[in-house]
């Protein structure tokens, strides 16, 4: 996951690498996400999160359809 | 070891990399963590391969090396994180903003354009987000994980 200047900047990285363009975020939503994700990582009882639980931080920030799909 | 011991003894383990790092930047390796806990080093080397089976971490390529403590890395990264005086490395940029989540602290996250290398800082401040730019995933959400290191 990298972060870039521009939509113009992530085409290049893209077709330089031959890849097609993936799924994006705001720097926002990305905030959103590490808080979501990563929060709760020293506690004595953290565990990794379910598919479902997974998919509901994606959808609670905005992300759905088939990219942010994980199964 | 019993599945319930190797369970404990695993949750010791993976609570001191996590904490260690939070509180020093640097991801302590197996013999740091056997000297500091004062476990054989063949019982500290089978937790983290466990716990890497269950992604909890990930280990270098035939190694028992942590090259990612999600969201620390063990190693110098595009994704400099400078937060309470100390400076860590996140895996990229959602890794890098949640060092600071997990930290639970204000920070500047000193990144690059993935594409034209050119310095892109986001910062922190009283929990809020100031930066600009686009976070972009090449890899499907559900294909993360064949190839975590690229993704």
């Amino acid at each position: 996951m990298l972060l870039f200047r521009s939509e113009e900047h992530i085409e290049r990285w893209c077709v330089r690498r031959g890849l097609p363009h993936g799924g994006t975020m705001t720097p926002g939503q990305a905030w959103q996400l590490a808080r979501a994700w990563y929060v709760d990582k020293l506690d004595v009882g953290w565990r990794r999160k379910t598919v479902e639980e997974a998919e509901a931080v994606f959808a609670e920030i905005g992300l759905s359809g088939p990219f942010w799909s994980l199964r | 070891m019993l599945v319930g011991d190797s369970q404990e003894f695993d949750r010791t383990i993976r609570l001191h990399v996590f904490q260690h790092t939070a509180d020093t930047g640097v991801v302590p390796q197996s013999q740091d963590i056997a000297a500091a806990l004062g476990h054989p080093l063949d019982a500290v080397e089978a937790s983290l391969r466990r716990l890497a089976e269950g992604r909890v971490l990930v280990l270098a390529p035939a190694s028992s090396s942590i090259w990612m403590a999600n969201p620390f890395s063990a190693v110098p990264t595009d994704f400099k994180v400078m937060s309470r005086g100390r400076t860590y490395f996140g895996n990229c940029i959602w890794d890098a903003l949640g060092i600071l989540a997990l930290l639970g602290a204000d920070g500047l996250v000193d990144a690059v354009c993935g594409d034209c290398r050119e310095s892109m800082e986001v910062e922190i401040r009283d929990g809020a987000l100031e930066g600009e730019g686009i976070v972009h995933f090449a890899v499907p959400a559900r294909r993360w994980w064949i190839n975590i290191g690229f993704t």
